[in-house]
């Protein structure tokens, strides 16, 4: 795939070669070859981006006209699936099931694993009580503990969101502790010589200093979370896109599955860009600061 | 004393009385101070010069209760002892503002929010600091964090105020032009300062009196008192004769302590 790498003066070439292809949907590419040939620098990455997303799909599109629809659906089938399912309410229902597990499961993560993650990163006693259980939780097979889980909490919301906060709160853990260690230490002395509390020490001194570390731990554990959300959704049968996925690919309809499974990237991206870039662009003003 | 004149500072009450201060660190086995003893009168400034890891900086750690001596005593003549830390790094809290970062200081003696702004405000005026107010510590060049650093000393109103080396880290030109500020300000607000330099001119151009001590553990060799009345500046005594024999006293006081 040279295609992505070469410079912009090629770039119109594959663009007409993918429209030129045998029984390429009209819709693909041919359409836009104006759109990335702009040469102006800073157009050129974004556009070789969007360039991508376009190849990717055209390929996919070319490539469904080759298998049934429930070994590889076209774009299209999938589409129909996501207006077919908003259209019935099943994909707000589902996708809200799936993110009320996710939210319950990241709030506790989080107002768990902050305390206790400054907690062990500050203090002796607890980083060595706690390094056996962390371990247990790092390594520990999710599939184990969803098993646990269903013994112990049946089939339940609070099942999935247990597994979920069990087997993602060590990620967490890891950069509360990381940054809590990363504590300049002269700032605390100087916060001393000023008099200040351990209650005014904890909020303006390690609060603040945690804050990019709490940022990049609250990311990975987002990540690992949806993961095991929709694991434990697939393989528990509560309600929730894993379980939809579990249901949809039984009924050979691979359409939904390309479906849900695109809805829950678009989501991720949407919190990525639209949460978490923005609040840490808040939390961190300081650094860039720079004038 | 080789050098004695008639001071105001002389008369005045003391402020802080170090007797027989010695302080070892736990799993250390040398001392690093032994047997201080020195008063700190009401409203002078008084400069520690001596070499460097002696132990100077132990002293006020002491004076600022983040450590204790290991024997001795510390005499406080008042009860309502604030003391203002300013140290070799500005130490600000890169989060905060130039203001924030001052008004951290009112904060944790709990000075309301209004008169807070107020006061961080004024102090930053006094170190020239009015337009960047808003800033970032990152945004400011080290000179100005560590006038930042000195406002939010003097933003408490101290009535001791302790400076480590407060211009140690900047370069010399920066450094030159800090110590006439420096010796506005302390001039200007009167409280009681224990200076640690490594610099024998800043210590003279500075203190009313200058405490040299010996490598570790510290003791005090010598105790000058600075002849040039509060009306000095870096002008006026350089060509004083006797501004080069203090000087030419004190270096050759540290010279063995410092080859040590």
């Amino acid at each position: 795939m040279s295609v992505v790498t070469s410079p912009a003066p090629t770039v119109g070439a594959p663009a007409a070669t993918s429209a030129g292809a045998p029984g390429a949907p009209a819709a693909a590419g041919a359409s836009t070859p104006s759109a990335p040939v702009r040469r102006r620098g800073g157009w050129k990455r974004p556009a070789r981006v969007i360039l991508s997303v376009i190849v990717i799909f055209a390929v996919w599109a070319i490539a469904s006209t080759q298998f049934p629809s429930y070994i590889l659906p076209s774009p299209l089938d999938v589409w129909d699936q996501f207006l077919s399912a908003v259209g019935r309410g099943v994909w707000v229902e589902e996708i809200l099931a799936t993110v009320q597990h996710l939210l319950a499961a990241f709030g506790l993560v989080i107002v768990i694993g902050l305390p206790l993650g400054i907690l062990i990163g500050r203090s002796k006693i607890a980083e060595d009580l706690a390094r056996v259980p962390m371990i247990f939780l790092q390594t520990v097979p999710t599939i184990v503990l969803i098993a646990l889980a269903l013994v112990i909490m049946g089939v339940s919301d609070t099942a999935v969101i247990g597994v979920t906060v069990a087997g993602s709160i060590s990620y967490f853990l890891i950069n509360v502790i990381q940054g809590t260690r990363s504590i300049d230490p002269d700032l605390t002395e100087m916060s001393r010589a000023y008099q200040a509390s351990e209650g005014s020490i904890m909020r303006s001194v390690v609060l603040p200093s945690v804050v990019p570390y709490l940022l990049a731990g609250a990311r990975i554990t987002l990540g690992v979370a949806w993961q095991i959300t929709l694991f434990s959704e697939y393989l528990m049968g509560t309600a929730g896109v894993g379980f939809q996925v579990n249901t949809s690919i039984k009924l050979l309809d691979t359409a939904a599955v390309f479906m849900w499974g695109l809805s829950i990237v678009a989501l991720t991206l949407l919190v990525e860009y639209g949460i978490f870039r923005p609040v840490e662009r808040l939390l961190t003003r300081h650094v860039k600061g720079r004038s | 004393m080789t050098i004695t004149a008639d001071t105001g500072a002389a008369t005045a009450a003391p402020m802080v009385g170090f007797r027989g201060v010695g302080k070892t660190y736990p799993k250390q086995a040398l001392p690093v101070l032994e047997g201080i003893d020195l008063e700190l009168r009401e409203g002078e400034v008084v400069a520690l010069i001596g070499p460097s890891g002696c132990g100077k900086s132990t002293l006020l750690n002491i004076l600022a209760g983040l450590t204790d001596v290991s024997t001795g005593t510390v005499d406080l003549a008042r009860s309502d002892l604030r003391s203002a830390y300013v140290f070799q790094n500005p130490r600000l809290l890169p989060w905060r503002t130039v203001l924030k970062n001052v008004e951290f200081a009112l904060e944790q003696i709990g000075v309301p929010a209004e008169e807070r702004r107020r006061r961080a405000l004024a102090a930053l005026e006094t170190v020239h600091l009015g337009e960047h107010v808003d800033k970032f510590p990152n945004q400011l060049s080290g000179g100005m964090q560590q006038r930042a650093a000195l406002a939010r000393g003097i933003a408490i109103e101290p009535t001791l105020l302790l400076l480590d080396e407060p211009l140690g880290a900047l370069d010399a030109l920066t450094r030159s032009y800090l110590q006439e500020e420096l010796l506005r300000i302390i001039a200007e607000l009167k409280t009681t300062t224990l200076l640690v330099t490594h610099d024998i001119d800043e210590a003279i151009l500075l203190a009313d009196r200058v405490v040299v001590l010996s490598s570790r553990p510290a003791r005090i060799r010598e105790i000058f008192e600075v002849p040039f009345g509060a009306a000095r500046s870096l002008d006026t005594i350089i060509g004083d004769p006797r501004f080069g024999a203090l000087r030419h006293e004190i270096r050759e006081l540290l010279r063995p302590e410092v080859a040590a």
